[in-house]
């Protein structure tokens, strides 16, 4: 797909924007990361209890009414990002690490190994990323491990193919070729030669690919993969209270505030990192 | 390049298509089937006896060896036999026969909307790189694209459905019945994925656009004093015309993914609704031909949209 890798990349499609706005992007970003992970220990009623009736609109003792089944909404609200956040992270990582792994080697390695490990990560590349988490989620249904791995895996071809290109750029200059003339063990200019200088890359690659991962776990929840019923979760209370929208928005609005402010500002700053890099 | 080189390419780059369906297919099998173990277990449920659950295991053929059975399920589906599902025993192949068009429609009306608009905004955008409107289109398609489809598509029921009261929340069509014999019901899901795949389009035209608009053979024409309207339709375009067809194919790829979103949330009866629906109820077979029946699409219309780049772009044809 010649043509389209730097657009995948999202260098050449970024343009910059003004601090101002990244400053917004960086705050808010941070608080809905905070309201996910500290939530939890804050809410003030349990997420899964009934308390009251169904739909309620807001009150004194429910600030943002009840959904469906009659549960606190801000309390679901306060437990439902933890999945959301974290996952996403978790399989950012497993992709960066993996990623970096076999990107760097097969950027060493000779064109036609080199070219094979690319063709193999891509065979998952081809189909849409939600049909892979659809097949792992009815392989396992009901773990969260197999969200992660499976958001994972469709990060990974991406995170291989930079990282191998990255790599290839620096493997041509002649310090590879000089550290290889001292006789220096692949891992020592892997070490020394490599990785620094395609750190940016890395940085920049990792907070795309997390965008797209808080996309795509978002989405999974809203589907009902991963951890099930009555399980909080941002995506799912979208689904859960759908039908109850003429009579209270909050159960939807509210969580779908929250994924939209999350998934737009890391969009905004991993498109900015990844600019900041290319300017480079 | 000859015609007979490109056709061999042509023919190089399907049989590589047909090796990763295949590659597909395998994980699909493993992941659904293999991998997790136990699948009787699971069916039977918690207070099964081990007679059950063994006589379970039995019925579904679980008790063979994994690639003999995978070998006898790929046999199965070549021959158009994909078995039957667990849920209402239906056949998958009818469930698909049944599902697929109801799906294609929603598919091709969202990108019968999507491309026009993207192509529009990506000329108009690559064409001013760095100036204003490329900055508003650019930040504007970044958060369009950022917002998942399910929160687009819960936004426009609470507005046009339950706000305004214009249009169905759900799309209901009735035992038998098709969604184009009652248009309504077709408007917000092909709105929902309309907005997603246009942003992303829109964002990798403008890429390309921006790309050829900094050509030295678009600098010679701007030189000439062609402007506007002309540069845009006779210097950019045709050259923009080979990345453009595989965007339109990845837009589709991308489709798939959010038809199943769109489906599930308006209970559209599509086929993505239907993978769902099997995935929520442990379907096995179900959710394996409706994935592979999903993945051979998609790998076709990316196929296509190689191949047609391929003729497109001369400069790309030397290059396998």
């Amino acid at each position: 797909m010649n043509g389209i890798d730097t657009a995948e990349t999202g260098a050449a499609v970024t343009v910059t924007r003004s601090r101002h706005a990244l400053t917004a992007a960086g705050t808010a970003a941070a608080v809905v990361v905070l309201a996910a992970l500290l939530g939890p220990l804050v809410a003030p009623a349990s997420p899964t209890a009934q308390v009251g009736l169904p739909f309620d609109v807001p009150s004194a003792a429910h600030p943002l009414g009840t959904d469906a089944v009659g549960r606190d909404v801000l309390s679901r609200l306060l437990h439902g990002g933890r999945a959301v956040v974290l996952l996403a992270a978790g399989a950012t990582l497993l992709a960066s690490v993996v990623g970096v792994t076999l990107g760097v080697l097969s950027g060493l390695a000779g064109r036609r190994p080199g070219e094979f490990v690319v063709r193999v990560v891509d065979v998952v590349a081809v189909i849409p990323g939600l049909l892979v988490l659809l097949v792992l989620a009815a392989g396992f249904p009901g773990s969260d491990t197999a969200i992660l791995v499976g958001v994972g895996l469709v990060s990974l071809p991406f995170s291989v193919r930079v990282m191998r290109s990255a790599t290839r750029q620096v493997a041509v200059r002649g310090f590879v070729d000089a550290a290889r003339a001292r006789g220096d063990s692949r891992w020592r200019i892997v070490r020394h030669d490599i990785l620094p200088n395609v750190t940016g890359t890395m940085l920049a690659e990792a907070g795309i690919r997390f965008s797209a991962a808080v996309h795509l776990t978002a989405t999974a929840g809203f589907l009902g993969l991963g951890a099930g019923p009555p399980t909080a979760n941002w995506g799912r209370m979208v689904n859960e209270n759908t039908a109850g929208i003429a009579l209270t928005v909050w159960p939807v609005l509210a969580p779908a505030l929250l994924l939209v402010t999350f998934t737009v500002s890391v969009n905004l700053l991993a498109d900015d990192l990844a600019a900041r890099w290319a300017d480079r | 390049m000859n015609h007979a080189a490109l056709a061999a390419l042509a023919v190089r780059r399907t049989a590589a298509a047909g090796l990763v369906l295949v590659a597909l297919s395998v994980l699909i099998f493993a992941a659904t089937e293999v991998l997790p173990g136990d699948a009787a277990g699971t069916l039977a449920g918690a207070d099964a006896t081990e007679a059950e659950r063994e006589q379970l295991r039995r019925d579904l053929g679980l008790d063979t060896d994994p690639a003999r059975r995978y070998i006898d399920w790929a046999a199965a589906a070549i021959r158009g036999d994909l078995g039957t599902g667990y849920v209402g025993r239906r056949e998958v192949v009818e469930v698909l026969a049944d599902r697929l068009p109801n799906s294609l429609v929603l598919t091709t009306l969202a990108m019968a909307v999507a491309i026009p608009v993207a192509a529009a905004i990506g000329l108009v955008a690559g064409l001013r790189a760095g100036r204003r409107a490329d900055r508003a289109v650019s930040t504007a398609t970044l958060v369009a694209v950022g917002v998942p489809e399910f929160l687009v598509a819960a936004l426009l029921i609470a507005v046009f459905a339950a706000g305004l009261g214009l249009l169905p929340e759900v799309s209901l069509v009735p035992l038998g019945g098709r969604p184009w014999d009652s248009p309504e019901v077709l408007v917000l899901p092909v709105a929902a994925l309309a907005v997603a795949a246009t942003a992303a389009a829109g964002r990798l035209l403008r890429a390309s656009v921006a790309d050829i608009a900094a050509t030295p053979y678009v600098e010679a024409a701007r030189l000439r004093g062609v402007t506007g309207v002309r540069l845009a339709l006779r210097h950019v375009l045709p050259n923009a015309a080979g990345p453009a067809v595989q965007v339109v194919a990845v837009m589709f790829a991308g489709l798939v993914g959010g038809a199943v979103v769109v489906e599930t949330l308006f209970n559209y009866p599509g086929i993505g609704y239907e993978l769902q629906q099997a995935v929520a109820n442990r379907d096995v077979p179900m959710v394996q031909g409706i994935t592979l029946a999903m993945s051979a699409t998609t790998l076709t219309v990316l196929l296509l949209g190689d191949i047609a780049h391929l003729l497109l772009n001369p400069a790309l044809r030397g290059r396998a």
